[in-house]
């Protein structure tokens, strides 16, 4: 298993380092931001940011789907003791780890910056985790999203259809709000996607 | 568990409403060489295909070691190998990545059999799958196979894009495999010199069905053909079944019979042939007769 996650890191390696570098940009205009006087609640950034970063992970869905698809990777792989089942783990395995990467550091740097230079309520600590675990599903799903349409033959078609779904897909959350109902929503919808993705994988001819 | 590593049971296809494999049966027992035969799109690879799980049959079963192909674990798929008709490497991939991946997703790896390979095909490590030759890539996933040390090896047309030269050291290689205990090879090719040299059981499939399935000896022994010379014009009928093709010229009648038998000839020489000589044939030879008709005369031995 852990060769296939290192294979999928290997092939995804532009996006990986365009996580990373996302990652780095982020970090430096909230410290930047914070040590210029600007309140950390006030920093407008926050909602661009985590919708550029679904975007980002809806295209890795795709890229790693659509690469399989076109170079016949899983054709090549399923010759070796190798199963479907750990194929896709191994890609889902991937996606997590990259939206981690990403995820993980910014809410560390968002609790930093909060203790040190927001103010002294306790509120707002639970409303950062929140949007962390908001944030991640919502990436998450759109991760899925991407694999899920990046297996359909179509290439224009697929890729449309996701950035469509996403572009849909956002808005309601944000408009319905991160309370744990939409929480719950968003998890089915992940549950539906990979068990959908997971079937089609599992039975198309390679 | 029984001897039969391969096992196909009325085993159907249709793609897009065409019917590509009609009711195929077939066993391959452990230890044999089998060569399957057919024209382009007779449906070998399709075969070979759902016989690794990489396509679904639309009725029917496969089964390798008694496990269904379906649902082929890791464990089990190390101990097969397995040469594509188009070698399906990752093509993006240099040949040492593509090397490092097969290895540690094997069980089994022989490194000192792999190095010799590498030195025998001299194969580039730096170089990448897609700037590789055809000849180079099918030594490239032959070697790769062959470094498992499996158990069954599949083989889908491998010499196709070889030369001479590597067709011989490929099959040079396949024999040095068959040497070891309880290997089992299933072999296509269109290379029908190759099958007959190395295959012991022989499987010809025409549009989608199995028309013949027996061992190389008794395939030469069932399909014959005579050269009939008669004291006046040679006779229109023979009135012989399964009679795969006749050519007639004045006193002279060329025919090639099907599952031929000692009553088959005892109806022959009811037309008192001056001379009856039975002509030499090769695989290829019958091969072609075979798949000249349409449906085959020939019955299936299983």
């Amino acid at each position: 298993m852990l060769t296939l996650i290192k294979r999928e890191i290997e092939d995804a390696i532009v996006l990986v380092l365009g996580a990373v570098i996302f990652t780095a940009i982020v970090i430096t205009v909230w410290v930047s931001c914070v040590y210029r006087g600007m309140s950390v609640l006030n920093i407008g950034s926050w909602p661009t940011a985590a919708f550029i970063f679904t975007i980002i992970c809806c295209v890795m869905g795709i890229w790693q789907m659509r690469t399989d698809r076109t170079k016949k990777i899983s054709s090549f792989l399923l010759t070796l003791p190798v199963t479907r089942r750990r194929i896709l783990i191994a890609r889902i395995i991937t996606g997590f780890l990259v939206i981690l990467l990403v995820l993980v550091p910014i809410t560390i740097t968002a609790l930093v910056l909060l203790q040190r230079f927001g103010p002294p309520i306790p509120l707002y600590k639970d409303f950062f985790l929140d949007i962390f675990v908001a944030t991640f599903l919502m990436s998450f799903a759109c991760y899925c999203i991407g694999l899920h349409n990046g297996w359909s033959s179509g290439k224009i078609a697929s890729t449309l259809g996701s950035l469509l779904l996403t572009l849909i897909f956002l808005p309601l959350v944000i408009i319905k709000g991160i309370s744990p109902q939409a929480l719950v929503i968003v998890s089915l919808f992940i549950a539906a996607l990979l068990i959908r993705t997971w079937q089609k994988f599992m039975t198309t001819s390679l | 568990m029984n001897d039969d590593v391969i096992k196909i049971e009325n085993l159907t296809k249709f793609f897009e409403g065409r019917c590509v494999l009609d009711g195929v049966n077939l066993n391959v027992p452990r230890g044999c060489i089998y060569g399957l035969l057919g024209r382009n799109g007779a449906g070998k690879t399709t075969i070979i295909r759902i016989l690794l799980g990489l396509e679904s049959p639309t009725r029917g079963k496969t089964y390798l070691y008694d496990s269904d192909s379906a649902n082929l674990s890791a464990k089990l798929k190390g101990k097969i190998g397995y040469v594509a008709e188009a070698h399906n490497l990752i093509q993006n991939y240099r040949v040492g990545r593509l090397v490092s991946l097969c290895k540690s997703l094997s069980s089994k790896w022989n490194q000192e059999f792999f190095d010799h390979l590498l030195q025998t095909f001299r194969l580039p490590m730096d170089r990448k799958v897609s700037q590789l030759s055809t000849g180079m890539r099918a030594q490239l996933n032959l070697a790769l196979a062959m470094a498992r040390d499996p158990e069954l090896l599949i083989l889908d047309d491998p010499t196709l894009g070889l030369d001479t030269v590597a067709r011989r050291q490929f099959l040079e290689l396949a024999i040095d495999l068959l040497q070891k205990d309880g290997r089992t090879i299933l072999f296509s090719s269109h290379i029908l010199s190759d099958v007959e040299r190395i295959a012991d059981r022989i499987g010809i499939l025409v549009a989608g069905k199995l028309v013949v399935d027996c061992t190389l000896e008794e395939l030469k022994n069932r399909v014959k053909k005579l050269r009939l010379i008669f004291s006046e014009q040679a006779p229109q009928n023979l009135h012989l079944t399964e009679i795969i093709n006749q050519q007639m010229q004045d006193r002279e009648l060329v025919v090639t019979i099907a599952n031929y038998s000692p009553q088959k000839q005892a109806v022959i020489d009811t037309f008192k042939p001056v001379t009856c000589t039975e002509m030499p044939m090769t695989l290829e030879d019958i091969f072609i007769e075979c798949t000249k008709t349409e449906p085959l005369p020939l019955t299936v031995e299983t």
